[in-house]
């Protein structure tokens, strides 16, 4: 523990130079803009922006790029408030309460409380993170191939089970991820595998064309010549410091909120926004007046909010201390690191501690500069979104051409952009959810490699992953998921899409 | 049986045939690259498995749908098919005279294209919007975050 704190003073040290303080404020305060505004989320704006931080210090870009996803939180909220529009599918939640607390002018509240709830369990989830991911990357180093495979599947299945429609479709696109992922030079024998001839899959499909197509372009081809008009609802905004009585009915839910958002946020493959769903569902379980709920309860902003933003937090843990990205966003983020020519991995926090610590510490000083600089800046988000959209869809399509061509400064990443935004569109038409493909498509490439080495290892024997006792017990975590469904409509998703 | 229902049935199959297809032409790829054995799996193991699985759960997914009266396509509201065919061909366009052109030509033309033809914003405010778009987007990924984007033979 003491270690610890010592080693987060050192992260403070770095996070503190100017420059990564630069960077750390570039990065919220585009998370914030990127969160405002619908149709293009942190995931693609992280991609688009990757290319830009080549000349810049790996922990000045890993800063930066940190503070859009945690941000984009922030900003999210905002326009949920005040406009009833998640600017991000984890703040659609914050939506049902939010925004009535504004129509009965209460918007500062909701504002304030949505702001000090982030930033609660933002910090909550930084502590979190300084004491689970280097304990957790200890533990790691015991893994090997056939833990590491057992880790993935078991974030797959709970994907899959997290879906809000279909199990089995969700499954299907994992599977398609996977297959996807696996295109290009087999990592074991180097042959080229699905790639027609192409010298540019020799290295697989690139993660940043596929993001910009399924969820930048895809979401804009979707409202393509669709007048949208966008009713906006700004009240006067005073009083964003909550009261007594606010705190004292918000103090309970935001600490459940962080609790619970952190937990789950751990997981492999949850995310941000089903914990919010399930956030809001327990508060209103445990609230005496639950009729309240949807009509401007403060409690149903408190907790999804400080939900959120712990659920972001803990998607850092996987990352940083297994190696293994949790969400698209991270995904990206775990290219990023390589890119730098950093492992990410169990040894990670102790071969890089001035990158691990130094993230730690900006994202505390990160989410300061959200609480000090969101309230101000509302006025200047609401301007933003009274842009009409057929313009913002416009710039979105540019910004994903251009984010998908100069990772690699090939056109060809332009046309599997295109052909994703088609698949995207497509699997909104059918009902398919993207999330699961996505971190298939991540994974794939690192779960094969470890069946591959851990049946070599075992010489053909399945068995492998049931006689170590932690594989073992992930692929029995994964089986007990997706025999759930089978039991009855227990399943999350399944509810949660009802309470939706 | 009501239309709803057979257009229903009707795209559950065609869903489904898509899938298998899929699935068997991943296995027959992973046959070509070498399954291997599962003592010493090759390049082709994971197509195979993953081929195998998909086949599977396309025919669960497909016996789920006929057996729900959910309907399993989602109506997306004024969807706007021919525009978005323009779109997409603007956009197989723009990438292949990227390079060729440059950026600032290739992307003034693209955003004229989507602002006046797509979203009908008027031609006169869409040429500004469209050189002003080119011209910073140039600015700030090119000169300011140091991308280096296609110049094509004018140098830009």
């Amino acid at each position: 523990m003491f270690e610890s704190l010592t080693s987060l003073l050192y992260g403070f040290n770095i996070a503190l130079q100017p420059q990564n303080l630069l960077y750390c404020f570039i990065g919220v305060t585009m998370g914030t803009l990127v969160g405002v505004l619908p149709g293009i989320g942190p995931t693609a704006t992280i991609a688009l922006l990757l290319p830009a931080t080549f000349s810049l210090s790996p922990i000045s870009a890993i800063i930066m790029l940190s503070g859009i996803c945690y941000g984009a939180m922030y900003g999210g909220s905002t326009t949920s408030i005040l406009l009833n529009i998640p600017g991000e599918a984890s703040s659609v939640v914050t939506c049902f309460d939010g925004y009535q607390m504004a129509r009965q002018g209460r918007a500062g509240a909701a504002l304030g409380i949505s702001a000090f709830g982030s930033f609660i369990a933002g910090t909550v989830s930084i502590f979190g993170l300084i004491l689970l991911a280097p304990t957790l990357a200890d533990f790691a180093l015991r893994f090997g191939p056939p833990e590491y495979f057992a880790l993935m599947v078991m974030g797959l299945t709970v994907v899959a089970y997290l879906a809000r429609k279909s199990v089995a479709k969700a499954l299907m696109m994992a599977v398609v991820g996977i297959l996807l992922g696996c295109i290009g030079l087999d990592p074991i024998t180097a042959t080229p595998r699905f790639t027609f001839g192409m010298l540019e899959l020799a290295d697989g499909i690139g993660i940043a064309p596929v993001v910009m197509g399924l969820f930048g372009i895809a979401e804009v081809l979707e409202n393509v010549g669709v007048l949208t008009k966008t009713e906006i609802f700004a009240p006067k905004i005073k009083g964003i410091f909550p009261n007594r009585e606010d705190w004292k009915r918000s103090a309970g839910p935001m600490a459940r909120g962080s609790l619970l958002g952190f937990f789950l946020g751990l997981l492999p493959g949850v995310g941000a926004i089903v914990p919010q769903f399930l956030s809001y569902a327990l508060e209103k379980k445990l609230s005496r007046y639950p009729e309240r709920f949807g009509n401007g309860a403060i409690e149903g902003v408190a907790s999804p909010e400080a939900c959120n933003n712990a659920a972001v937090g803990a998607t850092f843990i996987p990352l940083l201390s297994l190696g293994i990205p949790s969400t698209a966003m991270t995904a990206i983020l775990l290219g990023a690191l390589m890119i730098y020519g950093l492992t990410p991995g169990p040894l990670l926090i102790k071969n890089s501690p001035d990158l691990f610590w130094g993230v730690i510490a900006s994202m505390y000083i990160g989410n300061l500069m959200l609480l000090i600089l969101n309230l101000p800046l509302i006025p200047l988000w609401v301007r933003v979104l009274k842009i009409p959209y057929s313009y913002l869809s416009c710039f979105i399509i540019l910004f994903c051409l251009i984010g998908a061509y100069s990772l690699n400064n090939s056109t060809t990443d332009i046309y599997v952009a295109i052909v994703f935004s088609v698949i995207g569109l497509l699997m909104k038409k059918f009902a398919f959810e993207p999330a699961p493909l996505v971190l298939a498509f991540v994974l794939g490439p690192l779960l094969e490699t470890a069946l591959r080495r851990s049946l070599i290892q075992s010489d053909g024997s399945v068995l492998i992953f049931l006689q170590r006792p932690i594989s073992a017990a992930f692929i029995l975590f994964s089986i007990i998921v997706l025999m759930v469904p089978l039991f009855g409509q227990i399943r999350l998703g399944h509810g949660l899409s009802e309470e939706d | 049986m009501d239309s709803v229902k057979r257009t229903r049935i009707r795209a559950a199959v065609a869903g489904a045939f898509f899938w298998v297809i899929l699935g068997v032409l991943a296995c027959y790829g992973a046959n070509q690259l070498g399954r291997g054995s599962i003592a010493e799996p090759g390049a082709g193991f994971i197509f195979f498995w993953s081929g195998l699985v998909l086949m599977t759960l396309s025919l669960i997914v497909l016996a789920d749908s006929l057996r729900s009266s959910e309907d399993t396509i989602r109506r997306i509201p004024k969807i706007n098919w021919p525009k978005i065919t323009l779109v997409l061909f603007s956009l197989l366009l723009y990438a292949f005279f990227l390079e060729r052109l440059g950026f600032v030509l290739t992307t003034f033309v693209l955003m004229s294209f989507l602002l006046g033809c797509i979203e009908g914003r008027g031609w006169f405010r869409s040429l500004g919007i469209a050189s002003a778009a080119a011209l910073t987007s140039y600015a700030m990924f090119e000169l300011w975050l140091k991308i280096r984007l296609p110049k094509g033979f004018f140098g830009f």
